[in-house]
């Protein structure tokens, strides 16, 4: 009998011990006491929250970024832009991350810090005929006013429409792009990541959808089933999306109160120095030059 | 040959075509992890961290983290429901308001999706509590989402001991306390079991409720105060986030379920040296 005792005892002791021995043991969100001034040493924890698109970026900056600075901690989380936005502003974190453009009544309360560059391009499965899609033509398709392929010169088979869920930048920027609402759009599959879309498009010949450039052509790259549609004439590169001739590109954005100072400032100039880019080609995005 | 025959046949044929369907879903699942995935999973990736958004390196941090958060969970989830279990079957009357009304509510509670749990979590612990994003606020969450599985399992483990073991427990004048450790809880512990292993299965599992409470964080956690990723929340970001992140998503996948499958084996151990403690033949 005292075995078991012993065994629940350990137990709560095990969950409870170890929060309170460590140092660390903070709950702050707030970049603790930090000096950014040169030689002295940065010390203190950043919670950065938003854009589940530049959250793998930001977390690898943010592993770098601790091996620089040992005192420091990045701990970087998910959720949307839009939490990219509003978190910074209630305190929940000390950085956002947003994959699109501060709008005007967010640029008067936050500031954006570009690290990188996104485009986002129209994605059709390898097996689909059609090569060339003009911007009326998929605004009908996501609005239903197109239902089948034969309209646009492919196959007779009804079009799967690929949307991306509310909330999300790439919606937003898709949107605006093509002048359409929200409410008119007629989804046949709602997605969330990136990655999602391409793994729906790539198993389905009907389907077209959007997506980031540097995702699909990495994706496509690695042997995926999927085509990237030009926009405008303009072919969908990471190259066009750097010299600025592709017509559909996004910033991917640090997010602060305006005039970021110690620990947060020394991040966001670490994030947009040259000593990172070789990471945010690797997540298959653009470097700001 | 008669007709009854034939029905019989029918039957054994339809109840054998289930079993099969059912086994070949899991079989299919488990061959198409294991084929996928298996190559993978060395030493190395289970001891070093992730580099590359995951595509690289293994899940040394990830993997510790996931015991954390399930061993908050189990040590405030075990206790109390074991406490509850006890209440409902022992000290409120069978058909009384109070025994019902917690029950009914138990039930529903057991029905929420976890993504409702996840944001409670996040409102209450991570924000009213200030945990921020740790293993704390996560391990909670998931104990609020476990304790209903694991108290209903338990007090329905209690409700099988037969009343004469209460009976004659008084009858020998052992105090109810004693009675309920030496004769009730072996009695009621295969029902424990259940609940454990259908609670714990949930909790590694969960993604939803998890990805706003204990977050993101990929790094060994320090504290359990730190943000850190469970192992099914890598799977979902490298599956459905990270371009390319396929095969070490399998590789993790093949952990979770070995996880799983040991995490079951270990509770089934302890619960049966705890039944053959018990006093009254089985």
């Amino acid at each position: 009998m005292p075995r078991a005792f012993t065994l629940l005892g350990l137990l709560a002791l095990a969950g409870c011990g170890a929060g309170v021995g460590t140092p660390n043991a903070k709950p702050a969100t707030k970049a603790d006491a930090a000096h950014a001034a040169d030689g002295e040493k940065l010390e203190g924890k950043l919670v950065v929250t938003g854009s589940s698109t530049c959250a793998p970026l930001v977390a690898e900056i943010g592993k770098r970024f601790e091996q620089r600075h040992p005192g420091v901690r990045v701990d970087v989380q998910t959720g949307g832009s839009s939490r990219g936005v509003a978190d910074p502003q209630t305190g929940i974190a000390d950085l956002g991350m947003a994959s699109r453009a501060l709008k005007e009544d967010e640029a008067r309360l936050v500031q954006a810090h570009t690290l990188a560059l996104d485009g986002i391009c129209v994605i059709l499965n390898k097996a689909n005929p059609v090569t060339e899609l003009g911007d009326a033509q998929v605004a009908a398709i996501y609005t239903g006013k197109i239902g089948t392929w034969n309209e646009v010169g492919g196959s007779e088979a009804a079009i799967t429409v690929v949307n991306k869920a509310e909330g999300r930048s790439t919606l937003e920027l898709f949107l605006r792009y093509f002048e359409l609402k929200s409410a008119n759009v007629k989804a046949s599959v709602v997605i969330g990541d990136n990655e999602q879309g391409l793994k729906t498009v790539a198993g389905n010949p009907d389907a077209i959808g959007y997506v980031s450039v540097g995702a699909a052509e990495s994706a496509a790259r690695s042997g995926a089933p999927i085509k990237l549609l030009p926009m405008n004439g303009v072919a969908a590169t990471v190259e066009n999306i750097r010299n600025g001739s592709f017509p559909l590109a996004r910033p991917l954005n640090l997010v602060t109160l305006p005039n970021p100072t110690g620990l947060k400032k020394a991040f966001i100039e670490f994030a947009l120095s040259k000593e990172v880019h070789d990471l945010i080609r690797e997540q298959s995005f653009v470097p700001v030059e | 040959m008669s007709r009854g025959r034939a029905a019989d046949r029918l039957l054994a044929l339809a109840v054998w075509v289930s079993v099969l369907a059912v086994a070949a879903v899991f079989f299919w699942i488990l061959g198409s992890l294991l084929w996928s995935g298996m190559g993978r999973v060395t030493w190395a990736f289970l001891t070093t961290a992730p580099r590359d958004a995951g595509r690289a390196g293994g899940i040394g941090p990830i993997l510790v983290s996931t015991l954390l958060i399930l061993g908050v969970c189990m040590a405030v989830s075990l206790p109390l429901g074991l406490g509850a279990a006890v209440l409902l079957s022992e000290f409120a009357e069978a058909g009384s308001l109070f025994g019902r009304a917690v029950r009914r509510s138990l039930d529903v509670l057991a029905g929420v999706p976890s993504i409702v749990f996840g944001l409670f979590g996040t409102a209450l612990f991570c924000q009213a509590l200030g945990l921020g994003y740790s293993i704390f606020a996560g391990g909670l969450t998931l104990a609020c989402m476990v304790l209903p599985i694991l108290i209903r399992a338990t007090e329905e483990g209690f409700r099988s001991a037969p009343s004469e073991y209460r009976r004659a427990a008084a009858a020998l004048g052992m105090s109810r306390a004693s009675a309920l450790w030496h004769v009730l809880l072996p009695a009621a512990a295969p029902g424990l079991l259940v609940g454990l292993v259908l609670g714990m299965g949930r909790a590694l599992a969960e993604t939803a409720a998890l990805l706003f409470t204990s977050g993101y964080v990929d790094r060994m956690p320090e504290s359990l105060l730190d943000s850190a990723r469970a192992l099914s929340i890598h799977i979902y970001d490298l599956s459905m986030n990270v371009t390319g992140g396929d095969p070490n998503a399998c590789a993790t996948a093949v952990v979770l379920v070995a996880l799983l499958l040991a995490v079951n084996g270990l509770a089934a151990w302890m619960t049966g040296r705890w039944l053959s403690r018990r006093v009254l033949p089985a």
